[in-house]
This record gives C-alpha cells, structure tokens and sequence, in this order.
C-alpha cells in the first residue's frame, strides 16, 4: 500500500449535504447582541449550583439542529429561572438524538457504544443504561457532583450536565446505582 | 461575496470536510468546523481584502477552526467492543508533525498545489514544497516496512 491508497482509506471521499441554511443561523446566531447577553447572564447564572427539572414538551424550541424531531422534546431546566440548560428530541430519521446545551453547542448523535464529555461547561451523554450517577474530579481534588438525567423512549441515553467552569479538571467518573465506576473519562 | 461564499462552499463541501475530519480526527467535529468556519468566513467577510484568494482565504479559516475543535476535541471511551468490519486502514500520521499532516491533508483531500497551499497556511511555497516531500518520504517508508 503506498501513501495515496493509505490516505484514500483513512477518510474516504464520500458524497455530502450541504447545510448553507446552518451556516447563516451560526452566522446570525454569533452576531446576536441579544444572544450575547442572554450568555453573560448564564453565566452568571449558572455559576450556582442549579437544582434541574426535567420536563417534556410539545414544540420547537430555536438552536436544535434540523434533523430534530420538535414533536418530542425534552428539556432540563434551571428552576429557579427557568432557563433552560439542554434541549434533546430523537433524531428523525435516525436511531440517535439532537441535543442543542448551554447557549450554543448542538448537534445529532447516533445511537453507540459511545460515553463522550466537553468543558466546559462538563456536559455529556452515554447510551449505558447503568449509569445512574456522575462526578466532575479537579486537579485540586474537588470532587463535584453532576446533575444527571435519563431521557427514555426514543431518545433513550443520559445526559450529565454542569455549567459552572473547572479550568483543571482531572476525570468524570460515572457509577452505576451501586456507586461502582463504569467508566472515567479524562479531557 | 455571499454569494461566491456559499457557492464555495456548495462546490467543495467533500475536500472541505474531508479535511477537517482528517485535522480534527473526528467525523463530527470535522463537519462542525467546516459550518463554523463558513459561519466566521460570513461574519468576517468585509475583513477579505482580495490580496490573495478567496479560496485560499477560507481554505485558513477552515484549518483554523479544525485546529481548534481539535484542541477541544472531547474526551471519548468505549463502553463496549466497537463494532468493526475486520479491517482497519494503516496509515503512520503520527509520524508527521501537526504542519505536515495539514500540508498532506491539504494537498492530498482538498488537491491543493503548493502555492494555495502557502496561501492558505500563511507560509512560502519553498516551505511547503520541501515539508510536503520530508512528509511523504516518512509516509512511504513507513508504509514500506509495514507491508515488508
């Protein structure tokens, strides 16, 4: 095998869906004063440690992806303001879900074996029904308890979420009922 | 030039992803960049003064936020064995520096020349010229040995 075939394999060329109306939304989205302040006061916000509510709705709500299934929405929500923290619907089309968090990270995932984190703010999923508890683990050795939410039906995978910023954040651990660790992550 | 932008980004959307799933390493995040680059390219176009190219003027900002999901690249583990088809693709990239994977990206998924290239990473053609062979020189032995 020399280099071209090689890199021919490692991504292949493979026909793609243009998505110009998601670029001019990111455009505006960015470009929002309004968007901007509502992110300052997020901040702001969420610098406590927010109980949630997890609630359903029928309706769209604006920053889920496209290929979200607005029918079927499911949020979790800073009571004592009520903004909202996560928004996830099934994936039409798809065995997945879309999920648009904190202000403006968003997309659609395929149903895997996968468990992924981002920081920050520390949020996150996984499709192992076990999972039942997480915490956030600092360099310091803070130990930090996430909120965790399952969604079941379609969307049927659970989200861990905590908005306040860890700059040196160690590992995410994730237990199960029984407090045993499935699985540590580490960014 | 919003016009020209979107018919950019219509034209070459498959190198434009394939280069950036190749930076970021990661199908997703590679197709996130490519949108936020073009969301950027939208915002900042009135900064495009036409001293260089359009194309290569994006072709920076697409590597630009690859560079940057690479470095927020999320943290991954697999639960369970991952399904596989038996076969994995061999191909020693780590052998190259972060610049000459970008260069061989480049030339090789977006077929660039030397002289875009240097456009688009801000660097002379000689440069590219000589770190795309030392890139390819390292890419053949390596694949050599590992078929020998």
């Amino acid at each position: 095998m020399n280099e071209l075939e090689a890199l021919s394999e490692y991504i292949p060329l493979r026909a793609e869906t243009p998505e110009w109306e998601d670029v001019m939304r990111r455009a505006r989205l960015r470009r929002s004063p309004r968007l901007l302040v509502a992110a300052v006061v997020a901040i702001v916000v969420f610098g406590g440690a927010p109980a949630l509510a997890v609630v359903l709705l029928h309706g769209g709500k604006p920053g889920l992806p496209g290929g979200a299934d607005r029918s079927n929405v499911a949020i979790m929500l800073e009571p004592r303001t009520g903004r909202v923290l996560l928004e996830v619907a099934p994936w039409k089309g798809h065995d997945g879900f879309c999920y648009f968090a904190y202000i403006a990270r968003s997309g659609c995932v395929p149903r895997s074996h996968q468990t992924l984190v981002t920081a920050p703010p520390v949020f996150g999923w996984t499709f192992d029904a076990r999972v039942a508890s997480a915490t956030a683990t600092t360099f310091g050795g803070k130990h930090v308890q996430l909120l965790v939410r399952r969604f079941r039906g379609r969307i049927n995978a659970t989200f861990f979420f905590d908005a306040r910023r860890y700059a040196l954040l160690r590992y995410i651990a994730l237990r199960d009922s029984d407090g045993h660790v499935i699985v540590r992550l580490r960014k | 030039m919003l016009d020209e932008l979107e018919a950019f980004y219509r034209a070459n959307l498959a190198e434009l992803r394939r280069v950036a799933t190749a930076i970021t390493g990661d199908r997703e995040l590679g197709c996130d960049a490519v949108q936020e680059a073009f969301a950027r390219a939208v915002r900042k176009r009135r900064s495009f003064r036409g001293t260089g190219t359009l194309e290569a003027w994006v072709w920076r900002i697409v590597v630009n936020a690859a560079r940057d999901a690479r470095r927020r690249r999320p943290a991954v583990a697999d639960l369970a064995d991952p399904p596989t088809n038996g076969h994995s693709p061999v191909i020693p990239l780590d052998l190259l520096t972060e610049r000459q994977q970008e260069m061989v990206f480049l030339h090789y998924y977006a077929d660039l020349d030397y002289a875009a290239i240097a456009e688009a990473l801000a660097i002379s053609p000689g440069t590219v010229g000589a770190t795309l062979n030392a890139a390819r020189r390292t890419l053949r032995a390596a694949l050599e040995e590992v078929s020998s």
